[in-house]
């Protein structure tokens, strides 16, 4: 770090020729390197028609040069908060620990389910909107 | 008492959420196990949670102390699609209840 800003070009938003040759050789990605270009997965709708939408500007790299992180690979690890540094865990990020806590729970459950036992007796039909037998709930119709 | 409250609230949240995957599943011919229309019943009654505090927080920034459909679209603000989609239904909410003042 005390080498990127040592240099007097730093005042500018892009690299000096000092950090770039520092970022070509330590940090880029080339085809020799033998791994892939890691990406994001993109927003999709299943029920929504699909905006173009690349964050950041970025162009996509092409199909198999990539690889797209997973958010979902290492579900079994995620029933429990994994440690922070600086930033706490936010009550979104707590939402979906004990989700998965709560899937984990049911996950051999077959057939009757507890949740829906343990609410059952407490449902009270003029909570919900549902008039008559036939069901008025919308479902999201692309247009 | 509150836990009662909180107790029939997730009642009918299951309810709605069981009413609507009844409907993906006819459309789309799959099924959800009862554990999974339980999970997302469960993160809807969550996220309203984050919802609330959302539009909340929003409203405060504007120095309001009622939600709008402004502060609603702000929830949508990370898809474009989704806040497309938002957008629109608040303009055909926005034109139908001009319509309604209108008979009257």
């Amino acid at each position: 770090q005390g080498i990127i800003w040592d240099s007097h070009s730093h005042e500018s938003w892009s690299l000096s020729p000092e950090e770039f040759e520092i970022w070509d050789r330590l940090y880029r990605i080339k085809e020799s390197d033998g791994i892939k270009e890691p990406v994001l997965p993109r927003v999709q709708f299943e029920t929504l028609e699909n905006l173009e939408e690349t964050p950041f500007g970025l162009q996509r790299p092409q199909e198999g040069a990539a690889r797209e992180l997973s958010l979902s690979e290492w579900s079994i690890w995620q029933n429990q908060p994994l440690p922070t540094s600086l930033v706490d865990h936010s009550d979104r990020c707590h939402l979906f620990i004990s989700a998965m806590q709560m899937m984990e729970l049911m996950r051999h459950q077959q057939g009757d389910c507890s949740y829906e036992q343990e609410l059952q007796p407490h449902l009270r039909m003029e909570d919900v909107n549902i008039p008559g037998n036939k069901r008025h709930l919308s479902m999201a119709n692309p247009p | 008492g509150r836990g009662r409250c909180v107790t029939r609230l997730k009642a009918a949240v299951h309810y709605t959420v069981g009413c609507l995957c009844e409907e993906v599943e006819e459309d789309k011919d799959v099924q959800f196990s009862k554990q999974s229309i339980a999970a997302i019943s469960d993160i809807t009654f969550r996220q309203c949670e984050i919802f609330a505090k959302d539009l909340e927080m929003f409203a405060r920034h504007a120095k309001r102390t009622t939600v709008t459909t402004e502060d609603v679209k702000l929830l949508a603000r990370r898809s474009n699609s989704l806040l497309k989609y938002i957008t629109q239904k608040s303009e055909e909410l926005a034109s139908n209840n001009m319509e309604q003042k209108e008979k009257k």
